[in-house]
């Protein structure tokens, strides 16, 4: 070991959402925090934060990733990569994994689009209301002042009367902190023709609404209408985790990037953790490093659903049949995209101000999965790469220039219209993040494998989405382009030989289970490990299920709530020793 | 129809170019800041003379005769220029240029048969580039992106049904010999 050993309260890997949430709670109640981050720094204020969107601007790819600079010691999942087979996640089959995540000061609240939903009630209890996947050992209930909680950290801006439904409760006079984001003019135009439209799922009846998205902003430049949530928002007008690191409490506080955890060191008689290994690395594009031991009362993994369950079986915990990575559960999405038969403003405003809530939820679940829209109004930049392919269709295949070109262009591209449908997945043992001594990093260390199917209840739950997709089309008049051929890439997965063609939302979760008991879980309700009782797991991978909605909203208001037992429990550690 | 003045400023007979291929006014395109750095891109992305050839082709088109009823300069550019298995390929990569900001690496049989430079790649010219395109122009009022254009701007209809800015005309040039730069039309 060539650096130098420090001692702390807390030792958190990761400077996500989540770790900078529970780092800015304890360092305010008086603990001394670390945080090591894997990746390069970012910007903790706007001043240093211009500088992050001129390096997306000049990139030749504006892939999610474009904006953060890759490093030799934390290498990362790319696009690319994932479609050649090549690159940091080796992929165990059957089914694709076409996901990707930053490693970087910030993590995915980097570069996401920033709608924050609330899981629905019923989320909570899949087994008792519909007798498949998991119940959590939290109700609804137990989370919901935490949600109130996260929604005035992070900002979100919403109206209650949009968000109420399918049983989400708010408590009378709650109110969320800023002003809802406008619909699109996009939004607007849809509304106008299917707001009421019904459609039947297995002999229920739903009405359909076009609802505005709870957006997380937290900002002072109000939202300027780039168009470029992702990969960068260029004025910060997003939130990101960044703004939460600079909330802590700065004395209490030591933030150090590009340290990546190779290792939970485990005493193997009280089974607590004693100490956390990490690599530092100065260069990023070089793999010389020094290493060092980081030694706190307590731990917390933050680093990703991903990245912690690979560090938990990189440090070879986790008995011979570990739930560790076991159960990964994302959304794949299906995507339409067509033309509208007028102009509704495609590529104007923040990436998705809309969505279609109402066949989140439903006695339909019972036999397959749940969906929920999302509405782009960025036409059709992430399903087909326009405007760019666009222009290259109308000038090289088409023949078209000068005043035919420009007209062309503007005769089509402001009627661009795309959905993402999300479609809801259950827990599985046969979908996992493993290591394997084959797939090393520069550094060493092991990459994850990723083993991932797709399974009948969510392919159901593809067809479903793709008739009333097809209902929605054809009421408000839109003509159907969609072509996963020419598009970029979506694999494709077979039911009842009807191929459907998905693309990954990024939303992993599932790989540290939280659970009542220990034999069926690997996290207590507070993201406590069971085995390691000074260490906590955090993040998506602790759900359970994960219903229709992104992950973020629940996630922090865990992440909360974990800051909140610990502050206790670390106060109480402390003492002892 | 008179002989023309022979256009000494290359970067102006570039713009009138790209105006005609482009479908914007050569005044919108200067004010985009990116002429002079397209020019030495183009430049740089070709063997040497091919885009003098190209600009000669294009000057040449407003020499000639009028054809019966006046067959404008676009259409004319199209017979002449578009068609032509060399000068074609370079002519639609400058259009992807000013629309993208981005060259096009010229395919394979067109670098074997009229020679190939080191930096035909595909590339993004700048970061500028990227903002400037007039792909986000031609998709609506929209400055490019990311540009912001006002909180909430998005909720409204598109300024104009047909997507045009305002305030950049039409660039049907008029068939005057001579005329560096067309006049813009306002509408």
């Amino acid at each position: 070991m060539t650096g130098e050993d420090e001692d702390y309260d807390v030792v958190i890997a990761g400077a996500g959402v989540n770790g900078a949430l529970i780092a800015k709670h304890l360092t305010r109640a008086g603990l001394r925090v670390l945080v090591l981050e894997a990746g390069p720094a970012t910007a903790l204020s706007f001043d240093g934060y211009w500088r992050h969107p001129d390096h997306c601007y000049a990139a030749t790819s504006k892939g999610p990733e474009s904006t953060w600079p890759p490093a030799v010691g934390a290498p990362r999942p790319e696009v690319a990569d994932i479609r050649s087979g090549t690159g940091y996640i080796a992929s165990g089959g059957p089914d694709k994994y076409g996901n990707s995540y930053p490693r970087a000061q910030g993590g995915p609240t980097l570069h996401w689009p920033g709608v924050c939903l609330r899981m629905l009630p019923e989320d909570f209890q899949l087994r008792t209301r519909f007798g498949v996947g998991h119940d959590w050992p939290l109700a609804y209930a137990d989370l919901e002042p935490y949600y109130r909680r996260a929604e005035h950290e992070i900002g979100v801006a919403a109206d209650v009367a949009d968000q109420a439904h399918h049983g989400i409760e708010f408590p009378d006079g709650y109110d969320y902190p800023m002003h809802r984001i406008p619909l699109s003019f996009s939004d607007q135009v849809l509304a106008d023709t299917i707001d009421g439209m019904r459609v039947s799922l297995g002999g229920e009846s739903f009405a359909l609404r076009v609802r505005s998205n709870p957006a997380w902003r937290n900002s002072i430049p109000r939202r300027d209408g780039n168009t470029s949530c992702t990969p960068i928002c260029p004025i910060e007008a997003k939130y990101n985790a960044g703004k939460t690191l600079a909330q802590a409490d700065r004395g209490n506080l030591r933030l150090l990037a590009q340290a990546v955890v190779s290792k939970v060191r485990v005493d193997p008689a009280s089974g607590m953790v004693e100490g956390i290994e990490y690599q530092r690395y100065a260069d990023p594009g070089s793999p010389r490093h020094t290493t060092g031991v980081a030694r706190g009362r307590a731990y917390v993994l933050a680093a990703h659903a991903v990245e912690n369950a690979r560090i938990l079986l990189a440090s070879g915990l986790g008995r011979g049949d570990t739930l560790i990575g076991k159960g990964l559960i994302d959304h794949p999405a299906l995507c339409a995209w067509g033309l509208s038969p007028v102009p509704v403003g495609a590529y104007r405003g923040p990436l998705s101000t809309a969505g279609i809530e109402d066949l989140r939820g439903g006695a339909f679940r019972a036999r397959h999965a749940a969906f929920r829209f999302d509405i782009g109004n960025d036409g059709w930049r992430a399903t087909t790469g326009a405007p760019d392919t666009s222009v290259a269709d109308a000038v090289t295949r088409q023949g078209l220039y000068g005043t035919r070109l420009r007209d062309h262009l503007a005769a089509t591209l402001p009627r661009h219209v795309r959905f993402s449908i999300a479609i809801e997945q259950l827990r599985s043992q046969a979908n996992t993040v493993t290591i394997d001594p084959r797939y090393l990093d520069a550094l060493g260390n092991p990459r994850p494998v990723i083993s991932y199917h797709i399974d009948d209840y969510t392919t159901a739950g593809m067809a479903a989405a793709a008739e009333v997709c097809a209902q929605v089309f054809e009421q408000a008049g839109i003509t159907d382009c969609t072509d996963p051929e020419a598009g970029t890439w979506f694999p494709s997965v077979s039911r009842d030989g009807r191929v459907f063609r998905y693309h990954g939302m990024g939303h992993f979760a599932g790989t540290h289970v939280m659970g009542r008991r220990a034999w069926e879980s690997v996290v207590d309700t507070d993201q406590r490990s069971w085995e390691h009782r000074n260490l906590y797991v955090v993040g998506s991978g602790s759900f359970p299920t994960m219903g229709t909605s992104s992950p973020a909203l629940t996630t922090a208001a865990l992440a909360l709530r974990t800051a909140e037992q610990m502050t206790v429990t670390v106060g109480t550690l402390i003492k002892a020793f | 129809m008179s002989t023309a003045e022979p256009v000494a400023d290359r970067l102006d007979r570039f713009v009138v170019m790209s105006a005609l291929l482009t479908g914007f006014g050569p005044v919108y395109l200067l004010g985009t800041g990116m002429a002079d750095g397209y020019l030495r891109a183009t430049d740089a992305a070709l063997p040497a003379g091919v885009l003098d050839e190209l600009l000669d082709a294009f000057g040449r088109l407003g020499t000639g005769p009028a054809g019966p009823g006046g067959t404008d300069l676009e259409t004319a550019a199209g017979q002449a220029i578009l068609g032509d298995a060399k000068l074609g390929p370079v002519a639609r990569n400058v259009i992807l240029l000013w629309y993208r900001g981005s060259w096009t690496a010229l395919g394979e049989e067109w670098r074997s048969a009229y020679g190939a430079s080191p930096l035909d790649t595909d590339h993004l010219v700048s970061a500028e580039a990227y903002q400037a395109g007039l792909q986000w122009v031609a998709a609506g009022p929209h400055p490019a992106p990311p540009r912001q254009y006002g909180y909430g701007a998005w909720a409204f209809p598109p300024a104009r049904r047909t997507g045009r800015a305002p305030g950049t005309a039409s660039v049907k040039l008029p068939r005057r010999s001579g005329a560096p730069h067309a006049p813009e039309r306002v509408p």
